[in-house]
């Protein structure tokens, strides 16, 4: 039992270490690491890298361009809003939100979404049916309207924004899934492995799932750009984060009535916000060529073709190769 | 940013839209496109705005704001304290060659107070209780009991012509008195009227205004400044240096906070003056709204309006005695919730936040909702549970203080969060009060009283901004229609 954990172990070590080395070589996805690390690590420790309170006013001091331009302060490196307040710091916290509706609501309605679609996609028959059919029913019905009576029932906060948010979200992941698995439910090792009397549940999540990560990642990535605007959306309304909170999409939103003015209010959280999308995408597209069983094959084809080109060609093999 | 890069942005913004108004026309921009053209059913910014031009009222608002005759020959004469005669002018047709009479006018007094109608404007006429033609340039009205304010109500109600107002095209193509006929509405896009050369009144010089609906402020600013559009209403303050030219005229909306008055911390008067006295009205008039608007001097009314008092002023500020007064009532540390809403008027977020920043500095835990506009409304008009504070942009569109006094003063108006008998006497007896004299003091006794008192934290008055092209000119008026006739343009 000892001996058959260890090697458990070192075969994990194997492929973390391949992951490492893998990533290592993917310059890009090295690059959406630092990004993502750091965003988390300014979220976490907002507080203690915020110049000022980022609620805090100087309504005489409002609209100080970033301190570059004429006019702006050393004291306030990025400017102030349109209540004085210090545009830096406001970043700095907005990112608390931001990332954290952003995920969450990825999570929620990720996980929720491809376990429906995957059942459906499974099982086929009635449980199919019913689960699409739910989908189609709430793609069909209003998500404002949804939205609206679940936050009054519950209060608006930022919890709530994301149940609300992951309740409009869930369905384009089922849809996905349920098409994948339909067709991987047909494929050679699906079927030996029903064959061999595995059951329902590990068929679907040791032979089925890891096949999903790659158009997963890809589809959440692009739900997580949108979360983050819809976010801001629902808080610009009165239905999400309330002051003195914020998020780089509320300021965005507030802040593009005063572009014509005072660029820096919709430019600066604007560009955090592509930042993170990039930082994500670049992570999550290193993480789908590791994580997709596929690009796996792919990589060990190329290694062996490697390996063979390094070896010298053996003459018999040569000639057997060159008949018709 | 540079002009240049600023110019670009306008041209990438504005593409797509295009139009070269001519000598004689103009192009006007609105956030939103009319819900309709039916002038007596809604309470819509933008469909005031395309039909003060197509229709027109008994009583008019002269340039200074006074009451004046407009269709009527003359003002209204109180025949005993319920009844009103309207002498009407002789000779006036509707676009569609039809007579305007005392039919007409009985007819649209009717229309609009009849309750099955459902006219969202019905709050402004719902004392009067019968309109009747005596001969063909005379009208009866009859209000349910006695009524000052009829002459002032006239002015607000536009006159529909009878056999087209039951038509179903009626709501889409109007047909009205004005300087103006409708031309087209091409929905989602634009609505364009032209000058009527049978108008019985002065000729305009601009033969036709475009309506566009353009629901980004960055885009309508961008096609002001590409020379698109000639006139954009709502402007905010900090664009006043980037636009053409501009215009400005005190507003009719007064943003104030209620304060509850029955209950919670803010049932002590004394916690409620704090709460007037923390706040800087001075920094949120000069900064904020970067010095277009006034102080309200504590009485919801500006002050060339009837009924205001000169003896009354603005809380001071005082951060010291508002956190002394706080101390003296106990509420050093309090709680205070205040409630608001986003994107309906002019700056309201960044005023109520403002307004928090500042109880916060006079030493109270401020929670601060913002609530999205029907959520907000309902508790707003929550009759049971008042918030201890909640934001309003009062607005008093008949010029007259009856409206707002009896809404956020009066105990039981729909907006009040008092139970002041004393007040709600004085503001029920000037609403039936005949002589002007004698109302105007009445109000000027509830002015007093509610200041006392701090029902209400006031802030200021703003002032409506309008962009212009370098060669529109117009004067804003104070009763904030934009009437084409009055405009002109540069040839």
């Amino acid at each position: 039992m000892a001996a058959d954990n260890q090697a458990n172990w070192a075969a994990r070590r194997r492929i973390a270490a391949g992951w490492a080395h893998h990533l290592w070589h993917d310059k890009a996805g090295l690059f959406g690491l630092a990004i993502v690390v750091l965003l988390i690590v300014v979220a976490a420790a907002a507080p203690l890298l915020a110049p000022y309170d980022p609620a805090a006013q100087a309504l005489r001091d409002r609209l100080l361009p970033p301190a570059w331009l004429a006019g702006g302060q050393l004291a306030h490196l990025l400017g102030t809003d349109q209540l004085g307040r210090d545009v830096l710091s406001r970043l700095i916290f907005g990112s608390r939100v931001s990332l954290v509706v952003g995920a969450g609501v990825v999570l929620l309605a990720g996980a929720f979404g491809t376990a429906l679609g995957m059942l459906a996609g499974y099982c086929g028959g009635r449980v199919d049916d019913f689960v699409m059919r739910w989908v189609d029913t709430q793609v069909a019905f209003p998500g404002l309207l949804l939205a609206l009576v679940i936050l009054v029932v519950v209060g608006a906060n930022v919890p709530s924004l994301i149940i609300v948010l992951s309740l409009n979200g869930w369905m384009v992941y089922a849809r996905m899934a349920r098409g994948s698995v339909l067709g991987l439910r047909q494929l050679p090792y699906v079927e030996a492995a029903q064959m061999i009397g595995c059951r329902g549940r590990r068929v679907i999540f040791r032979h089925i799932l890891p096949n999903l990560t790659s158009p997963l990642l890809t589809l959440s990535i692009l739900e997580f750009a949108r979360i983050i605007l819809a976010e801001a959306a629902l808080s610009f309304l009165g239905m999400g984060v309330q002051p003195p909170g914020s998020s780089w999409g509320l300021d965005v939103a507030i802040g593009k009535d005063y572009m014509f003015r005072a660029w820096w209010l919709v430019t600066f959280p604007g560009a955090a916000i592509a930042l993170t999308v990039l930082g994500v995408n670049l992570l999550a597209s290193w993480l789908r060529v590791v994580t997709d069983p596929r690009e796996r094959e792919k990589q060990f084809a190329r290694r062996m073709a490697r390996k063979r080109h390094a070896e010298p060609v053996p003459a018999a093999a040569a000639s057997v190769e060159a008949r018709p | 940013m540079s002009r240049i890069a600023r110019m670009a942005l306008c041209a990438l913004l504005w593409s797509g839209v295009t139009a070269a108004a001519g000598a004689q026309e103009i192009t006007v921009g609105l956030g939103s496109e009319p819900t309709t053209l039916d002038p007596q059913a809604q309470e819509d910014g933008s469909e005031r705005a395309v039909n003060d031009n197509i229709y027109e009222t008994l009583m008019v608002r002269t340039a200074d704001g006074s009451l004046a005759p407009g269709l009527a020959a003359a003002v209204p004469t109180a025949v005993d304290a319920t009844t009103w005669l309207v002498k009407l002018r002789p000779g006036i047709k509707f676009h569609d060659g039809s007579a305007f009479n005392a039919d007409t006018v009985a007819f649209s007094i009717n229309r609009i107070i009849n309750p099955k109608f459902k006219s969202a404007q019905l709050s402004f006429f719902n004392t009067i209780a019968n309109a009747s033609k005596v001969d063909d340039l005379t009208v009866k009205i009859i209000t349910k009991g006695p009524d000052p304010l009829v002459p002032v109500r006239l002015y607000w109600m536009k006159m529909v012509p009878e056999a087209y107002a039951a038509s179903d095209k009626f709501a889409a193509a109007p047909i009205g008195t004005g300087p103006y006929k409708f031309v087209a509405w091409n929905r989602g896009s634009n609505i364009t009227i032209a000058a009527n050369p049978d108008y019985w009144g002065a000729k305009p010089q601009i033969q036709k205004a475009t309506y566009r609906f353009v629901p980004e402020s960055g885009t309508l600013l961008a096609g002001l400044m590409a020379g698109e559009l000639d006139l954009v209403p709502n402007l905010l303050p900090e664009f006043i240096g980037q636009v053409p030219k501009s215009a400005h005229i005190q507003s009719v909306l007064h943003p104030v906070l209620i304060l509850n008055a029955d209950g919670g911390i803010t049932k002590d008067p004394r916690v409620r003056q704090a709460l007037n006295y923390a706040i800087d009205k001075e920094a949120l008039t000069k900064a904020l709204f970067e010095g277009y608007g006034k102080i309200d001097q504590g009485q919801l009314l500006s002050s060339d309006d009837f009924g205001f008092d000169k003896t009354t002023t603005a809380y001071p500020y005082d951060p010291a005695k508002a956190k002394k007064l706080l101390a003296e009532a106990g509420a050093a540390n309090g709680t205070l919730q205040i409630v608001g809403t986003s994107g309906r008027w002019l700056k309201d977020r960044e005023t109520v936040e403002a307004v928090a920043a500042f109880w916060e500095q006079a030493g109270l835990h401020v929670d601060l909702k913002i609530l999205e506009w029907n959520e907000y409304l309902k508790r707003l008009w929550d009759r049971q549970s008042r918030p201890d504070a909640i934001y309003v942009a009062s607005k008093d569109p008949l010029l007259d203080p009856d409206r707002p006094f009896s809404t956020y003063y009066q105990a039981g108006g729909m907006g009040a969060s008092n139970t002041d008998p004393k007040l709600a006497e004085l503001v029920t007896k000037a609403r039936t009060e005949i002589n002007n004299e004698e109302r105007a003091k009445l109000y000027r006794e509830s002015i007093r009283i509610a200041h006392d008192q701090a029902y209400l934290a006031w802030l200021l008055t703003y002032e409506d901004l309008y962009g212009l092209s370098q060669r529109l000119t117009f004067s804003p008026r104070p009763d904030g229609k934009m009437l084409v006739s009055t405009m002109s343009v540069a040839k």
